[in-house]
């Protein structure tokens, strides 16, 4: 799929729910979680608040805060008419022309701070919610946002290769997080979503802190370059010493559990039977009850900065699988003989099933 | 000034009770009850992108979720941290709160919290404006009180927030050093003759190797007429250089803007001298706006650069941006124990450049922290 075509996709969805324009808002706090709007339909990753709106005949026009942030706009979108501002409601306000542009439909609201979400929604009081035009016509992601996600998970496996090569024990997570986190931009990475945790017995992966590593400490890793906007993420474990058999073992029981996923990520099936088919791996050695809330909630997830389908791997989400879908499979798992370890591939749709993007696919590393 | 905001925070945000102790955390909910004598206890949100407030008054950067603390005018704070029970430990070092719970039924939860204080008065909530929208709906619907919606109470903390402790001076100082040395880096890159991304890189690992909890850049790739975050290497050496850098250090932003280059034009220069004469004119209850009007009136005959031609500087702390703004319009004063972040720029035909400084206001004048114009700290 190219990006005018998507484009054509979401002009036919306002054509089918009478919409003569789509007013996407988002407020500049990229985040790996929430889905962006404005990404979706001008491919542009703004400062501050932004939005975009779409008429019917496709004429766009993209509002930039701050101002003097247009001209980068302007390069990302030639397509669009774009306009640097200072306030992003004033400007949205002045381009729609009071009350003479018809049915509105507005996508963003929830995911955006309410200083702005408050203001769109007042403005715009007739407007109904656009979310799934914009978000549907995105779960499968373009040739480019495919191509930008080859090259985000190629800088992540370079990002892997380092940690292995720097992460040691009197180390702190801060000072391993951040060194990564800078290496991989040096490769080209726009942001990193670089969750990274270490301890002899991890209750889960979060954030990095000051704790300094120590020998035997099992580190787990996800490792979350952006490549023009495009996240994809490769999860990790490593050990800082030798891994004991056991954990091999169980870490051995997570590779068969994402092999299973994958193989059962095909189009036509719901991402929900992708959970399921992990789900029974580890419920066949025993581990049912680990399967589900408070040790997991998913098993994977899409990859934003636009549009986050498929949504997750878990056993609630009935999303069709269809080629071109971009996600993440990863069994990741709090045992109890080894606490919480990472192992998951971004993996692309094709006709014939999952493709994972990954050169190498995780296995257990030990350092030293 | 707006940079690219991350993902997720990655740097050393521990809280560490020898450079911010917890009386000192205290001291400030203590004068936040005297600024608003009805409040029964404080909402206060943070997240990624948007938790001046909440490390003022917590300690706690949120590196991923968002947070919520709620912070009672007699008894014990508690914060709510998202991303379920298993995040908690993570999130311990960060604060001297010492109740986490999971950020969940947000609503229920601040209603029970709101109930059980005492003293007849109400909660009020502090940066609500940055909460998602459906968590702001939720926390108004449950917080109503007949037509009464909960007070929002930022802008008294902001006020409270402009005078600098001798602490937070010292943390800004160190951001400052730091700063320097990420230019210092740019320098000699750029000396070495290496492409844009290289030259910004370079500053960004010096100041993370000096400790810097985040970075931001940005730069120019045509001569400082505009500048952009990184959003792809750019090989071929660009000079002159216009930079922007952001340093955080123990909580506290220093930032810069300056010109790498070997050979700077006239715009660099002038802009030099026109950012001294602005460094002059600030003194203890001159008005924003006067350094403002002075500083566009004295770029003539040059244009003042678009960056910097309705804002000249504002405040900066916890937050890269504070209260007050410098601008021509502006009635606000500056005070005793702030610290501004001071811009200016120019342009011609052909050349263009913006210089900034860092200043502390105190009794007597003012302290340049850190100065494009004079290159080090």
């Amino acid at each position: 799929m190219t990006f005018d075509e998507r484009l054509a996709a979401i002009r036919a969805g306002m054509t089918e729910h009478k919409l003569d324009a789509l007013v996407a808002v988002h407020d500049g706090n990229h985040f790996i979680e929430t889905p962006n709007p404005v990404f979706v339909l001008c491919r542009f990753k703004s400062l501050g608040p932004a939005a975009v709106i779409l008429r019917g005949d496709g004429e766009t026009n993209l509002i930039v805060t701050p101002a003097w942030d247009a001209q980068r706009a302007a390069e990302c979108c030639p397509g669009a008419h774009v306009v640097g501002a200072d306030d992003v409601v004033e400007a949205l306000a002045g381009a729609l022309g009071g009350g003479a542009q018809g049915a509105v439909g507005v996508a963003g609201l929830p995911f955006t701070r309410w200083e702005v979400a408050s203001r769109v929604a007042a403005a715009l009081p007739q407007a109904s919610a656009a979310d799934d035009i914009v978000f549907d016509a995105a779960a499968a992601k373009t040739d480019d946002e495919i191509a930008n996600a080859r090259e985000a998970t190629r800088i992540a496996e370079l990002g892997y290769r380092r940690m292995l090569e720097i992460a040691r024990p009197g180390m702190s997570e801060d000072e391993l997080a951040v060194e990564l986190r800078w290496y991989t931009k040096t490769l080209g990475a726009d942001d990193n979503f670089l969750l990274l945790c270490a301890g002899p017995r991890n209750p889960a992966v979060a954030p990095s802190n000051g704790r300094v590593m120590q020998a035997g400490d099992i580190l787990v890793a996800e490792i979350t370059p952006s490549y023009h906007g495009q996240l994809a993420q490769i999860c990790r474990t490593v050990t800082l010493g030798p891994a004991s058999d056991e954990l091999k073992e169980k870490y051995d029981l997570l590779i068969r559990a994402m092999d299973a996923g994958i193989l059962a990520a095909v189009p036509g099936v719901p991402m929900a039977a992708v959970c399921r088919a992990m789900n029974a791996v580890l419920e066949a050695k025993g581990y049912g009850e680990y399967c589900h809330p408070p040790h997991i909630r998913r098993r994977g997830h899409g990859l934003g900065f636009g549009s986050i389908r498929p949504g997750d791997v878990s056993l609630d989400n009935e999303t069709v699988l269809e080629a071109g879908m971009l996600f993440m499979i990863h069994p990741n798992q709090h045992l109890p003989e080894t606490g919480y370890l990472l192992c998951g591939e971004p993996v692309v749709l094709t006709k014939d099933g999952a493709e994972p993007l990954t050169q190498q696919r995780s296995a257990l590393a030990e350092i030293g | 000034m707006l940079a690219m905001n991350s993902t997720l925070l990655v740097g050393p945000s521990d809280w560490d009770p020898a450079r911010m102790p917890r009386d000192e955390f205290l001291a400030r909910a203590t004068a936040l009850w005297r600024a608003s004598p009805s409040a029964a206890g404080a909402v206060v949100y943070g997240d990624r992108t948007h938790h001046a407030e909440l490390a003022y008054l917590t300690g706690f950067t949120p590196k991923l979720e968002s947070a919520l603390a709620l912070i009672p005018r007699v008894g014990a704070p508690r914060l709510l941290v998202g991303g379920g029970p298993n995040m908690l430990q993570a999130a311990k070092p960060l604060t001297f709160i010492e109740a986490l719970v999971p950020l969940r039924n947000v609503g229920e939860t601040v209603a029970q919290w709101a109930r059980e204080q005492s003293g007849g008065g109400r909660p009020v909530l502090i940066g609500g404006a940055f909460m998602p929208y459906p968590l702001r709906q939720r926390i108004d619907e449950v917080m109503a009180e007949g037509a009464r919606s909960i007070a929002d109470k930022t802008g008294e903390l902001w006020t409270l927030m402009r005078r600098k402790s001798p602490r937070e001076l010292a943390a800004i100082r160190d951001a400052c050093a730091t700063l320097s040395a990420a230019l210092t880096a740019m320098d000699e890159a750029q000396r070495s003759g290496a492409g844009a991304t290289a030259v910004v890189l370079a500053g960004e690992h010096a100041a993370h190797r000096q400790g810097a909890q985040d970075v931001r850049t940005l730069f120019s790739l045509d001569g400082g007429r505009t500048l952009r975050p990184f959003d792809t290497s750019v090989e071929r050496a660009v000079d002159p250089l216009q930079t922007y850098v952001a340093v955080r250090r123990f909580g506290y932003w220093a930032e810069g803007f300056a010109v790498v280059t070997a050979s700077p034009g006239q715009c660099v220069r002038g802009a030099n001298v026109l950012l001294r004469y602005a460094l002059e004119k600030i003194r203890p209850g001159r008005r924003c706006g006067d350094v403002g009007r002075s500083v566009v009136e004295a770029a003539r005959p040059f244009e003042p650069h678009p960056l910097v031609t309705s804002v000249q500087g504002n405040a900066i702390g916890l937050a890269l941006e504070e209260q007050p703004l410098i601008t021509p319009a502006s009635e606000d004063t500056f005070e005793p124990g702030g610290i501004y972040s001071v811009r200016v720029g120019l342009r011609d035909e052909s050349d263009s450049a913006v210089v900034s400084a860092m200043v502390a206001v105190n009794e007597f004048g003012s302290d340049v922290l850190w100065s494009s114009a004079m290159g080090k700290v």
